[in-house]
């Protein structure tokens, strides 16, 4: 299990959100929400394809936010 | 955790040989985030990149090494690399900032369309509604139409209704 | 979207690719007195464009003034800061908006391309068929003569006064009664029109005959084929049952070019022109591929990589390859031609001659891929053999394999302003536009470059793509370092034969004579000589 924390003020709720749809067919995703994050958990079949995942997903959501713009303050 | 032998401030820089990652800590009162997020952007290519906020007022890059194994050079090289690259995305913001009129300018200019003029039978068939903006790849959508969020609250959807009916009135009158 | 993976892989094959960083920290930059521009190492100095798609090759000290605002009024440096459009100070709006019209002018009028795919069956068996071809009992997959003229129709309702209907296939000479049928049609309905119009085939040439390609030369069609470079690779890759496939091609490219000499016509300006795709096993012979197309009288050469549509999809494992390697292909092979020229061999590289003329030539040929918003629907259409309509030629051969998603309508409802004021078209061309794509808008080369949606869509899932991990724009980028290179050496028999691939001579004979109607005057806008679809 790894677990992952997108800032709600870096990354908007949309992007994080493609990104685990992306990256769904490859390990068990689920998201929560605390005040200040987006808390993503994901288990994959070895620990170096949660790295590669949790990686992805990271760059995804990244990309996405930087296509999109960030969230709106 | 290990630390890694360069050149920062207490605190600003934290290596984790086991995961072959760096976090640098950015300033964000000297940095803007357009420039963070570009700069972030650029390692996407050989890096796994998360950007966070510990403290008010700071950015925290931190960068996986994409390449299995990553020695402390890689990873000294990769945050080196970072640090130059958020000098480069900090000056190219600020070059767009300082000269968006006049790209705007001359971009506005020089760009014409590709429909032509519509001709009478097309002008007979328009579809003066909504309809004709149809986007069915969500462009134009926002997150909460997307997604089935809640709609923003009454108050501020009435406000917001307004506004675009004086933006309707005022696009009218031109 | 779909397929939203994409090829771990490629950002190992990357990392030889990027420049050495710029010390930014040394040089200690300072906004205020610089107009936008962009900058990128080249070997010791500094590449320096600007929004208008002008440029400079500054050393690192020149570049270090500049980028601190410490450039002396009045010192040479300033005067080609300032005379390039790369200072606030006096900076000439007039200037940029008409240089970046002559830049954009294909945004003008609408498509001027109209890929018609007459048939999917086809009689070779190519190991990369990005068209998805049909074996030569679909009948079924032939284009009606009814839904040809239906294209043609749309075709010619373009804003464009320049319009080229192009014959692909599967074999467009399968299906030779409904090419025949566009030719006639097309001639008479133009005659009202009066557009510059063009047919272009690209054929495999094995389906030839000497009646035919009598017709087809009466008939001004211009004609374009696949060679693989050598014999035994060209067998290898693009299977007849015969096989001699490189043999009946080369057959009639000599016939062909024949053919226009005993009509007069220059042959440096008037030959049969050649695609190449490569694969594999195509890199370490980049030198009998140039000597091949020298030996057939090819003036040019396009090096394109293989796309990942179709067939190619499948045997990527087999004919794939990192694009650093293509790279290294890439600079040997026009090392080599650049050798040559001087030599007094006029061979050109096709790739290179689209960015020069952008770079040294301050217009844009309109390569639908290598402009900025892409061509699909703004620049041009495709239609298949059922009457389908699509953006682009990846457009139909997604859809051959299931994904509509560039579909724009049938030609027998569609209406012109419809489809190029499609969502799906005006999504591409925001997708496209690199003055929105991250990265782009950044990069040193966003004047001169371009994206593909389609290829983005297939292998990044999203229409806009990640250039950073995105083989194109490797390859974009790679291509580009290396002309710049070249011109920072500045090797005077270089830039002579820079110079030369950027002279871009209209093939008036090709257009077609209206007997009712005076001819435009100007030439078209589109490359003249590159066909834009598949291989044939």
């Amino acid at each position: 299990m790894k677990s992952l924390r997108f800032h709600r003020e870096l990354y908007p709720g949309e992007a994080v959100d493609e990104a685990i749809k992306t990256l769904a067919p490859w390990a068990e995703i689920t998201r929560e929400a605390s005040p200040s994050h987006w808390i993503v958990r994901l288990s994959a079949r070895s620990a170096a394809a949660e790295r590669r995942v949790a990686g992805e997903l990271m760059n995804f959501a990244l990309g996405l936010t930087v296509r999109r713009g960030p969230p709106a303050s | 955790m290990s630390t890694l032998p360069l050149q920062a401030p207490e605190g600003l820089l934290e290596v984790d040989l086991d995961d072959g990652s760096v976090s640098l800590q950015i300033d964000a009162t000297l940095y803007p985030l357009p420039a963070i997020y570009a700069a972030a952007y650029v390692f996407i290519d050989r890096a796994y990149v998360l950007l966070d906020r510990p403290v008010d007022g700071r950015v925290r890059l931190t960068l996986a090494s994409k390449a299995p194994a990553a020695t402390p050079e890689d990873l000294r090289a990769l945050v080196g690399e970072a640090a130059n690259e958020l000098l480069s995305a900090a000056f190219r913001h600020q070059l767009t900032q300082d000269n968006r009129v006049l790209v705007e300018t001359v971009t506005m200019q020089a760009v014409a369309g590709a429909m032509g003029a519509p001709s009478l039978a097309d002008l007979a068939d328009f579809d003066f509604t909504d309809e004709a903006l149809d986007d069915p790849l969500g462009i134009a959508q926002s997150w909460e139409e997307k997604h089935g969020r809640p709609l923003p609250s009454e108050a501020s959807a009435k406000a917001s209704a307004e506004t675009s009916a004086e933006g309707a009135d005022s696009e009218d009158s031109r | 979207m779909t397929d939203a993976g994409h090829d771990p892989d490629v950002p190992a094959d990357l990392a030889a690719l990027r420049p050495v960083p710029l010390p930014m920290a040394a040089i200690r930059p300072r906004a205020g007195t610089q107009a936008m521009f962009r900058f990128r190492p080249i070997r010791n100095h500094v590449l320096v464009t600007n929004v208008d798609g002008r440029w400079l090759l500054l050393s690192r000290d020149e570049f270090t003034a500049f980028a601190r605002g410490e450039v002396p009024e009045g010192s040479p440096l300033h005067d080609r800061l300032s005379s390039h459009g790369f200072l606030r100070e006096g900076y000439r709006v007039p200037q940029a908006v008409e240089r970046l019209r002559a830049r954009r002018s294909f945004l003008q009028a609408g498509p001027n391309l109209h890929m018609l795919v007459v048939t999917l069956r086809c009689n070779e068996t190519c190991a990369y068929c990005h068209a998805s071809r049909a074996n030569m009992d679909a009948v079924h997959t032939d284009m009606s003569k009814e839904t040809a003229r239906k294209a043609v129709d749309l075709a010619l309702a373009s804003t464009s006064p320049f319009v080229t209907l192009e014959f692909q296939g599967g074999e467009p000479l399968v299906n030779y009664e409904v090419v025949q049928e566009v030719v006639d049609y097309a001639t008479r309905q133009n005659r009202e029109r009066g557009k510059q119009l063009e047919f272009t085939m690209v054929s495999n040439f094995s389906l030839l005959d000497d009646a035919k390609l009598d017709w087809l030369i009466e008939h001004r069609v211009q004609l374009c084929t696949s060679v693989d470079g050598p014999q035994a690779l060209h067998n290898a890759q693009r299977r007849l049952p015969t096989g001699d496939a490189h043999q009946k091609t080369v057959f009639w490219i000599r016939r062909i070019n024949e053919r226009y000499q005993q009509l007069g016509l220059d042959p440096t300006l008037y030959h049969v022109e050649a695609l190449l795709t490569t694969t594999r096993a195509t890199l370490p012979m980049w030198k009998e591929v140039v000597d091949t197309y020298v030996e057939l009288g090819c003036r040019s050469l396009f090096l394109r990589p293989i796309d990942p549509f179709g067939f190619a999809e499948r045997t990527a494992r087999r004919l794939e390859y990192p694009r650093h390697e293509y790279l290294e292909y890439y600079r040997r092979a026009v090392d080599y031609m650049l050798e040559l020229n001087a030599r007094g061999v006029e061979i050109l590289e096709r790739y290179a001659a689209i960015f020069l003329t952008k770079i040294l030539g301050g217009h844009d040929p309109n390569f639908l891929d290598l402009r900025s918003p892409a061509g699909a629907g703004i620049g041009a259409l495709a239609y298949d053999y059922d009457g389908s309509i699509y953006t682009c030629d990846e457009g139909r051969m997604l859809a051959a394999a299931g994904d509509q998603s560039f579909r724009l309508g049938h030609v027998d409802t569609a209406r012109y302003r419809e489809l190029v004021g499609h969502p799906t078209v005006r999504a591409l061309a925001i997708a496209t536009n690199l003055d929105a794509q991250p990265d782009c808008v950044h990069c040193t080369y966003q004047p001169y470059c371009g994206t593909n949606a389609a290829y983005n869509h297939k292998t990044q899932g999203s229409i806009f793509g990640r250039m950073r991990d995105n083989a194109v724009c490797a390859v974009h980028k790679g291509i580009q370092d290396y002309l710049f290179e070249k011109l920072d050496e500045g090797d005077p028999s270089v830039l002579r034969t820079f110079e030369r691939w950027t002279t871009i001579r209209a093939r008036e004979h090709f257009v077609q004579p209206l007997s009712d109607a005076s001819s435009p005057s100007s030439p078209a806008p589109a490359d003249p000589v590159t066909p834009r679809g598949g291989p044939a």
